[in-house]
């Protein structure tokens, strides 16, 4: 029952730019049926990231703060991706998903819970706030933001692990939630948690969520797939 | 001519569950212009941001709803004028009905059919597969779109003294259609109907009606718009003799008459029958059928198993899954199978079509055919379920017929016909080797095939392997 697909874990750090260009290639290979459906799985190096639905008051960065800001073509507001935050970014071509894209972002929720699971964190949904939480009180996990061209999906959610929460709040006021508090993998179990140890729950939930049998995908195998088109 | 066919851009529908979207960002500005299939806007649902695709080629003539509004499916957001927009010669003087690409959302337009008379005799002995809108209208020119207001629709307007912009559309994306408007001049919707004559200021009966490009971009969902109550649109009067009765021709109706008549002249169509001892599907149904039905809700239907049968069978036989383009043979590693499903009580037919069934297994496959069938009935169709069809199947077994040349639905290079499983006498070799009779289910099943790609002894070769899958089905395998 399952389909085939990719997962692709980098390793090192990647520059947002060079995440987005990465996206944006796989994008297209999957769109002409060069690729399945990719899973890219990440850590960002520190980046504020603005979405469709950014306001001004968002940004309040402190004087001298070391980090790029990107406008991006996601949805959603501004955020902050840094190391020990896993970025999941799933390349599907949602006519293989119901071509609902109300659906895609409860099913990447689900996904979300079900990765948290295993690790022993209990997260929830708040409607109304797409994305992650943990209740009572309630704390922001996990973020989800997206792009669809041609029904194939950019972007995706981002998962703290273990980072210091502080630059949501005090850089920026995330995903235009005031008064919001963010919270962690790390900081929820009391322990260091490493991304290395989230990504193969974050692919089996994926797996489950999306009916895929997704393979480690190789960078050759990337570089062979595109980006020359049909 | 030049046409003044603007093309409409509408919120395109993102899913069941979506029922509005926020413009976020116009990519082109008024006065721009954007080639088809570019994106034009973009749009945000929930914490999605997706771009739409222009609908056309042309100049972006006029924007209606602004960054940051938020409107529903269907909303007509921006105009496009058509680029040195060309009249297809062929559409001249075709009515500027928006024929096939309505088919889905007016299968079952209520229709007067009192003095319908049984098809008779002659009559192609079977349904075939209904045109799927798109590719059907893929036969019109280029670039076009509907007209926001066609001008026989404009026409009606201006005599009957109506405001277009009062009439809800039931077209494409909320389009005026010809049929709205005569609705709503006949429900006394507008103020003057009674003279018409009179209520036509400047409107110099214009016969000639300019026509409508009839190409349908894929996004705009068909199955969105409701069902109209049908007027009696009398665009040429058809008096009936004595004991006839005479009723209009849906746009399904209309569509499926085109389609079958086009694809009668473009394949060559030669069909090929074989029998089936289904003996061991029979006895594996019987063992699924409770547990599949406890389980999963779903029905292994004979049907299933032939079409799980065919998927595997058609990786060996391309260019049955293929399809001529131009003087080019096009095969896939992959099977988007079509299913011809009655719709509207025999008025209707649709051919959904589940993608990628190389990847589903017998419950998958079951559960996707009913589903697509159910969605078909229920109008819940999505553009993309009824386009890209590789094959098609079509079942009109469940009558008790036994055997039918269908037409072939364009593109595709054949169909498959299945037919009722009947109990009969089979000559069979016992344990010793002898010839006996036994009594078996049988079914027969017919390939209807272009033989300017297929030929016949390839058809033959597929239909063996075909019944070589059924006849010896192990639960294992599938």
């Amino acid at each position: 029952m399952s389909r085939p697909g990719y997962a692709y874990h980098l390793r090192e750090p990647v520059g947002y730019e060079e995440g987005w260009e990465l996206q944006r290639r796989v994008a297209d290979s999957v769109a002409s049926g060069l690729l399945p459906d990719t899973v890219l799985l990440l850590e960002h190096a520190p980046v504020i990231t603005l979405g469709r639905r950014s306001e001004p008051g968002e940004l309040h960065l402190p004087d001298g703060a070391e980090v790029e800001i990107v406008e991006t073509d996601r949805g959603g507001k501004s955020t902050y991706h840094g190391p020990g935050q896993l970025v999941c970014y799933p390349i599907f071509d949602l006519t293989r998903h119901g071509r609902d894209v109300k659906r895609y972002c409860r099913d990447l929720e689900e996904a979300l819970i079900r990765t948290l699971e295993p690790l022993g964190v209990e997260a929830t949904r708040i409607e109304g706030l797409t994305g992650i939480w943990l209740e009572a009180p309630p704390r922001k996990i996990a973020s989800i933001g997206i792009h669809i061209s041609k029904w194939v999906t950019t972007h995706g959610y981002a998962l703290n692990v273990d980072l210091d929460p502080a630059p949501f709040t005090e850089w920026i006021t995330a995903c235009g939630l005031e008064n919001a508090a963010f919270t962690t993998i790390a900081r929820e179990l009391g322990r260091p948690v490493s991304v290395d140890e989230v990504v193969p729950h974050a692919v089996n939930a994926l797996e489950t969520v999306f009916e895929l049998e997704l393979e480690p995908l190789t960078l050759e195998q990337l570089a062979a797939s595109g980006p020359a088109r049909v | 001519m030049a046409t003044t066919s603007a093309i409409d851009v509408v919120m395109p529908q993102m899913g069941v569950s979506v029922s509005e979207g926020t413009i976020t960002k116009w990519l082109k500005q008024e006065g721009e212009t954007v080639e088809a299939d570019e994106s034009l806007l973009e749009i945000s649902t929930d914490k999605v941001d997706t771009e739409v695709p222009s609908p056309g080629s042309g100049i972006v003539q006029q924007i209606l709803v602004q960054e940051g509004e938020t409107v529903e499916v269907g909303t007509k957001l921006a105009v496009i004028a058509p680029e040195g927009a060309e009249a297809p010669a062929a559409a001249e003087e075709t009515p500027p009905e928006p024929a096939t690409q309505q088919a889905a959302a007016e299968a079952e337009a209520p229709s007067s059919s009192e003095g319908e008379t049984p098809t008779p005799e002659a009559a192609p002995p079977e349904p075939t597969p209904a045109p799927a809108p798109a590719p059907v209208a893929a036969e019109g020119n280029g670039g076009g779109e509907k007209t926001f207001v066609s001008p026989v629709v404009a026409r009606i307007a201006s005599e009957h003294g109506v405001d277009v912009g009062q009439v809800s559309g039931t077209g494409r994306g909320g389009r005026v259609t010809k049929k709205d408007i005569l609705a709503f001049v006949e429900s006394g919707g507008a103020q003057q109907q009674e003279q018409p004559q009179e209520a036509a200021p400047a409107a110099p009966a214009e016969p000639q009606a300019p026509p409508e490009p009839a190409q349908a971009p894929p996004k705009p969902a068909p199955a969105a718009a409701p069902a109209a109550p049908q007027p009696v649109a009398q665009a040429q009067q058809i008096e009936p003799e004595a004991g006839e009765s005479v009723e209009p021709m849906s746009a399904m109706r209309r569509g499926i008459a085109e389609h079958m008549r086009r694809s009668l002249d473009t394949s060559a169509h030669v069909t090929s029958a074989i029998e089936v001892d289904m003996s061991r599907v029979v006895a594996i149904r019987k063992k699924l059928k409770s547990e599949y039905q406890k389980s999963y809700g779903v029905n292994p239907t004979y049907l299933a198993f032939v079409a799980r049968a065919t998927v595997e069978t058609l990786r060996d036989y391309p260019w049955i899954n293929g399809e001529l383009r131009g003087d080019r043979i096009v095969t896939r590693n992959y099977v988007h199978l079509g299913f011809a499903v009655e719709i509207a009580d025999g008025k209707g037919l649709i051919v959904p079509v589940v993608r990628h069934t190389e990847g589903l297994n017998l419950l998958g496959m079951a559960r996707a055919i009913s589903d697509i069938a159910q969605r078909a009935r229920d109008k819940k169709l999505l553009p993309d379920d009824v386009q890209g069809g590789t094959f098609t199947i079509t079942n009109p077994g469940g009558y008790g017929t036994f055997h039918g040349t269908p037409v072939i639905s364009q593109p595709q290079a054949a169909i498959l016909g299945t037919y009722a499983v009947v109990k009969r006498p089979w000559v069979i070799q016992d344990d010793r080797g002898e010839d006996v009779i036994a009594i078996r289910p049988i079914m027969n099943l017919t390939l209807t095939y272009d033989h300017r790609l297929v030929d016949g002894a390839l058809a033959g070769r597929f239909l063996r392997d075909l019944r070589e899958k059924l006849e010896s089905w192990e639960e294992s395998n599938y």
